[in-house]
């Protein structure tokens, strides 16, 4: 298992070098200087061939790439082109929203979707089962933006002055705030890598807001997230409940279950107690999976709802030629991506011997 | 209450400094500065020590007309406590206009000299502004709260929170649905909603700008001008501005928009005539039209309040009036701005501008000036010499003159097509008392009042870039920087006209080359300092010469500068 | 199901029975009633069908020209109209637009009726070109392994390492916004599935018995690979490409909403609810028309892709 465990490990190597190599060609590939996207048309020549050559832009590509390496080396991502601040920090800014979102998003569609699944599978064929499966695939086929305009619609302008009514965009309302950790706790004095992972994990507000007792900011908090989360989580939450039911469907058709269900034991007792466990091994799988699809949509969901995450603050430094943050950003996502995948596959491994690799 | 890790040490160290600073005295002292106050200083340290004014530059004077300086800034000296004296290389017919301007806030010199090294300033603002900045959750939301010392009146709601959305629909919805009190820019087919809403009010920003046409006149066909006349008369420029503007939007007939001084003399532009259209085309070789691109970027400005359905109906109208095939060619905005910069588009451009400061030069100098570079091509030496004439002069009868040879040639050689200027506007709830909206986009909240409601929030287009404006040329980022900080003279409310602010008033010498400005007595800063005549002339300093010590800025690029004071002191080499 | 649970791990006709290639018709038939006997195929084939029968007879369909602008050519035509069907009850006086028109005074039903060819082929073209590269890769890789196969399979993960939508913006940004642009794009995301599919079907039938009797016989390794083991991955690659189609009308749509897909003056959907995506409020028709558009198109290629999943393979159905 350790054998397995580290050829994996070794195996991710030389993908991470492959990423940070192609980070960094596309961000220099993007077309257009970053000087007139950022200071606009009121910047002369002038002031641009100068501006360029403040941030080592008129240096070779090679260069570059190497000046980049030797800085990633020493675990600094650089220093954002447009906002002049180092983009570690703008990740301890933007990266809370978005895993506040994508975790919330998660949770809706394993919670809604498993379900679902199994009970579709359970009464196979019936009007749920229909209606389930209808509901499954119009949630995969329907745009996340249209859904989150109609989201929108719907919540903040039909049902205004009702008890239904939610906040359309923004993370909390005018006048309430949620106080970051280290003032609730009085620790403003702490300062380094603690300090910013505290004020990190305040920047997830209903988290900090629940560990420190604001109730209010963090319900607050949960209110503007509940539109977009729905919009961002059907699409996973069909793709949970579609694959819960067929994995159900083919365990359900194994040995096992055949003699479990011979033994006289319910339908219900055989699915929850024996089927129920091994058809949600893929499911896990695919949680897994759907981690690149949720960062995808968080990209159109911020964008629809007006919340600086990850995935809008990147669109934002594709299109403003801020390199920096291009690199920062998407080399953060690709590495959680091929860490979770590794981790992913680690625990399949654990799980069910027969993936070990001899 | 700001979140980041490193501020408040950083707060403790610039006190800290502050004191230093105001203990050993400022240190560049100058031979021509005066030796006491003139009125009662009412700031501790300067009661008992006596007032040494700075100069800048501290040695001599800049180098006026000797290249590389292309400046028109020659001196600025702090004459007394009180007392700024500004020297210009010649006259200056705009030069209120121009300190008005929100990127030369006046910054506090001790301030800066704390806090510019490490950047500190960009989010930590310390203005003599009506509010003072509380918390900017960075990506969500800028929260002030009204200064208690601030000189004049105080502001009328005692929290203010900006928002930003960059979707006009967004920001309708947030208003509609009750959680904002006001709204920039509502979309041109938004308006007729809110004007029928009784729960809203709708405050029309008449249109300070212009929409234009462009092309490169050393590409084919752009060189020879009856094409371009052609294209000029082709267009139905009434029928764009019913249709895809706001109202209170003008069909344009000149290239300045006429509510400034000196914009409109001289000949109208051309009318709409499409049979004399199609046969200039017709003589300068395309009967049947030609095929083109028409370039733009999707950036929403006043004077292009929906870019991709004006550009469809432009090209519509290149078909219907003149045969000319176009396709739409969407670019990346700062790829689209290189481009117009380099002179490599090479179809028809749809872009504008919208005014700095109202002054024809603002709008003429930029385009077709000397300085104006390959955007259209080769500049027209008539227009060239008709403005360089019109802004050196502070003789009202000589600038008419000037600027009626400027328009007359801009008309003849079609430089670039006049369209329209588009009028925008804001939008607030009903109960928001003294609601308007500023011609230059420079709102000033504290004078506005929303119903009982202690927070006054704001949804403006984009979260502002950093609260020091001195580095910043984007709307959105200037309109914060004003509740913050104020410049000398100020824009009035509802209005064009500068009026003064941190000065009393600024009066020039017989031919307008010495400006000598009185500042206003017992303003104080946000962190309890006084204003003084070298806090001025330090902010000004840092924004002028390139190597001052405190120079530092969120790019680094000073951008509008060099735009309105013609160079910086010791210009980069190019 | 109660008395009946599917025989799923059963059989495995295509890749376990080599027979089978060599009956193509039985096969075929097979399949094709298989397939109908699946009633979401049978919507999905049903919708799609309407869809290709749209794009292609769009001039007979479309009730004006999807890029005229109607302002003083049609009487009374107002800017961003709601519907307007005469049958329905609207006025008569009223010009007649059954989706109504949008902001440029062009009719909404004729541009979504011509934006389905714009989707339609770029989702075949563009899963088209991944199913391609894909399967040339996966094949390669899983025929000659070693350091090859370990190779080419990590470039493939280094691509799945990215949130697809990003890296297709990115890449139509380097290149230049164009649909093409687009196409290509969307294509380069979707290689890896597919690579992956047509290498795990190539390692699944290298070693049977059937291809060994080939080698034996003396089939040329290349031949034996196009014409023994590639057969074996058509059903897997042609589940997963229609249900990637859907994928890909999705992101094209997505990568117009956001504009970088060039070329405005075409009516494709995703750049027509990018583009008036502001008039949710007072003009919900111009988003709603081809936002159902795009979800009708998408739940075709996903209901058929499922029909054909489980007609054909039950035992993908993981």
């Amino acid at each position: 298992m350790i054998k397995f465990i580290l050829r994996r490990l070794l195996v991710t190597i030389p993908v991470l070098l492959g990423i940070v190599f192609l980070v960094f060609a596309l961000a220099r590939l993007v077309p257009g200087d970053p000087c007139r996207a950022i200071l606009g048309e009121r910047a002369t020549d002038a002031v641009c061939n100068d501006f360029i050559a403040r941030y080592g832009l008129d240096q070779p590509i090679p260069i570059q790439f190497g000046k980049y390496l030797e800085q990633l080396a020493s675990g600094d991502l650089g220093n954002s082109i447009k906002h002049s601040r180092p983009v570690t920090e703008l990740l301890i800014e933007r990266l809370p929203t978005t895993i506040e979102l994508t975790v919330l998003a998660m949770l809706l569609a394993i919670s809604v979707g498993v379900p679902l699944g199994l009970l579709s599978a359970y009464r196979r064929n019936s009007p749920v089962d229909v209606g389930t499966m209808m509901f499954a695939n119009l949630g995969v086929s329907i745009p996340v933006f249209v859904l989150g305009l109609l989201l929108a619609f719907l919540f903040a302008i039909v049902l205004k002055d009702t008890p239904f009514s939610l906040p359309p965009s923004g993370r909390l309302s005018s006048g309430v705030s949620v106080e970051p950790l280290a003032e609730v706790w009085g620790l403003e004095s702490w300062t380094g890598p603690p300090r910013a992972i505290l004020d990190f994990v305040s920047g997830i507000y209903i988290f900090s807001g629940l560990i420190s007792g604001q109730w209010g900011a963090a319900a607050d908090a949960f209110r503007h997230l509940i539109l977009p989360a729905i919009a961002l989580g059907t699409i996973p939450l069909a793709i949970i409940a579609r694959i819960t039911r067929s994995s159900l469907l083919e365990v359900m058709g194994l040995d096992y279950v055949r003699t479990a269900r011979a033994k006289g034991l319910g339908e219900r007792a055989v699915i929850l107690r024996h089927a129920a466990r091994n058809a949600l091994l893929p499911v896990v799988t695919i949680i897994g999976l759907q981690l690149g699809a949720l960062l995808s949509g968080a990209v159109l969901t911020e964008t629809v709802f007006n919340l600086a995450g990850v995935g809008r603050s990147l669109f934002e430094a594709i299109s403003g030629r801020d390199y920096v943050v291009i690199q920062g950003f998407t080399l953060l996502i690709a590495v959680t991506y091929v860490t979770v995948n590794l981790i992913v596959d680690v625990s399949y491994g654990f799980l069910d011997p027969r993936i070990r690799p001899s | 209450m700001n979140r980041s890790p490193k501020w408040s040490p950083l707060v403790a160290l610039a006190a800290t400094l502050a004191l230093v600073f105001a203990a050993c005295g400022t240190a560049a002292t100058s031979p021509s500065a005066t030796t006491a106050p003139a009125t009662p200083a009412p700031s501790a340290e300067a009661s008992t020590s006596p007032f040494e004014g700075t100069v800048y530059p501290e040695t001599g004077e800049a180098p006026c007309g000797v290249a590389p300086y292309t400046g028109q800034l020659k001196k600025i000296t702090a004459v007394d406590a009180l007392t700024v004296e500004f020297q210009l290389c010649g006259p200056d017919a705009a030069f209120l206009p121009k300190i008005a301007f929100s990127a030369f806030g006046i910054h506090d010199s001790d301030y800066l000299a704390a806090h510019a090294a490490d950047g500190s300033y960009l989010d930590q603002p310390n203005g003599t502004g009506p509010y003072t900045l509380k918390e900017w959750s960075k990506g969500n939301r800028m929260v002030f709260e009204a200064f208690d010392g601030y000189w004049g009146d105080k502001a009328l709601t005692p929290n203010l929170e900006f928002r930003w959305s960059d979707e006009a629909a967004q920001r309708l919805l947030e208003l509609q649905s009750g959680n904002v009190d006001g709204i920039d820019n509502p979309g041109t087919s938004d308006i007729a909603t809110i004007q029928a809403d009784s729960s809203l009010q709708f405050a029309p920003r008449p249109g300070l700008n212009t929409m234009y046409l462009g092309f490169n006149n050393t590409i084919k066909p752009w060189d020879d001008v009856r094409v371009r006349q052609a294209i000029a008369m082709g267009i139905n420029r009434q029928q764009i501005v019913d249709n895809f503007y706001p109202a209170g939007s003008t069909v344009a007939d000149y290239f300045t928009p006429c509510e400034i001084p000196f914009a409109c003399e001289g000949d109208k532009t051309w009318g709409f005539d499409p049979t004399a259209a199609k046969q200039l085309l017709a003589d300068a070789g395309f009967p049947n039209g030609f095929e083109t691109k028409i370039q733009f970027r999707a950036a929403v400005r006043g004077y292009l309040p929906d870019p991709p359905v004006i550009a469809t109906e432009i090209q519509q109208q290149l078909k219907a009036n003149l045969g000319i095939t176009a396709t739409l060619d969407l670019q990346e905005s700062g790829a689209f701005l290189d481009a117009n910069a380099a002179g490599t588009l090479e179809g028809i451009f749809i872009l504008g501008w919208g005014a700095d400061y109202p002054d024809p030069s603002n709008f003429l100098d930029y385009h077709f000036g000397s300085g104006s570079g390959k955007k259209f091509g080769a500049p027209f030496k008539g227009i060239v010499d008709a403005l360089n004439t019109g802004v050196a002069s502070a003789d009202p009868a000589a600038r008419t003159a000037a600027y009626t040879i400027a328009n007359n040639q801009i008309k003849e050689n079609v430089p670039a097509v006049i369209i329209a200027h588009g009028a925008s506007g804001a939008a607030y709830k009903a109960d928001v008392k003294n609601a308007y909206a500023s011609v230059f986009g420079a709102e000033v909240f504290a004078t506005m009042k929303a119903g009982d409601r202690d927070t006054f929030v704001f949804m403006q287009n984009a979260e502002p870039l950093s609260l020091y404006c001195g580095d910043e040329s984007d709307g959105e980022t200037l309109r914060a920087c004003e509740m913050v900080n104020e410049s000398l003279y100020r824009y009035e409310v509802g209005g064009a006209a500068s009026i003064p602010s941190l000065a009393t008033e600024c009066t020039a010498n017989a031919d307008s080359t010495v400006w000598t400005c009185k500042l206003r007595p017992g303003v104080k800063f946000h962190d309890g300092a006084d204003l003084d005549a070298n806090d001025v002339v330090v902010s000004y300093a840092v924004e002028w010469d390139t190597q001052h010590p405190l120079r530092k800025g969120r790019s680094g690029a000073f951008e509008y500068f060099p735009g309105l004071w013609g160079g910086f002191l010791n210009p980069p080499a190019s | 199901m109660n008395e009946q649970p599917q025989p799923l791990a059963a059989s495995d006709p295509l890749i376990a029975d080599p027979i089978a290639t060599t009956r193509p018709a039985s096969l075929w038939r097979d399949t094709i009633g298989g397939v109908l006997r699946q009633r979401s195929a049978v919507v999905g084939l049903a919708i799609l069908s309407l869809l290709v029968f749209v794009a292609v007879f769009a001039p007979l369909i479309a009730t004006h020209d999807p890029d005229g602008r109607l302002l003083g050519v049609e009487e009374g035509v107002t800017q961003r109209a709601a519907p307007c069907i005469h049958l329905l009850g609207c006025p008569a006086d009223e010009p007649q637009h059954l989706f109504g028109t949008d902001g440029n005074f062009r009719d909404v039903f004729s541009r979504v009726v011509y934006g389905a060819r714009t989707s339609l082929v770029i989702g075949f073209a563009a899963i088209g070109f991944a199913i391609i590269v894909g399967t040339a890769i996966g094949a390669l890789a899983g025929y000659v392994g070693g350091w090859l196969d370990n190779v080419l399979m990590r470039l493939m993960d280094i691509v799945l390492a990215f949130p697809s939508l990003l890296l297709a913006i990115a890449i139509v940004t380097a290149v230049g916004a164009s649909l093409i642009n687009a196409l290509f794009a969307i294509g380069i995301v979707s290689v890896p599935i597919y690579a992956r599919v047509a290498r795990a079907s190539v390692l699944a039938t290298k070693e049977s018995d059937y291809v060994t009797a080939s080698r034996a016989l003396g089939e040329s390794g290349f031949g034996i690979l196009i014409r023994r083991i590639m057969p074996n991955s058509l059903t897997p690659l042609i589940v997963q490409g229609t249900l990637g189609i859907g994928g890909a009308v999705l992101e094209i749509a997505a990568l117009a909403f956001v504009g970088v897909t060039g070329d405005l003056s075409r009516p494709e959907w995703g750049s027509m609810i990018g583009l008036e995506r502001n008039q949710l409020f007072n003009a919900p028709h111009i988003i709603l028309a081809p936002g159902l558009a795009i979800t009708l198109t998408v739940l075709a290629f996903n209901l058929l892709g499922d029909g054909l999943r489980d007609a054909l393979d039950p035992r993908l159905n993981r």
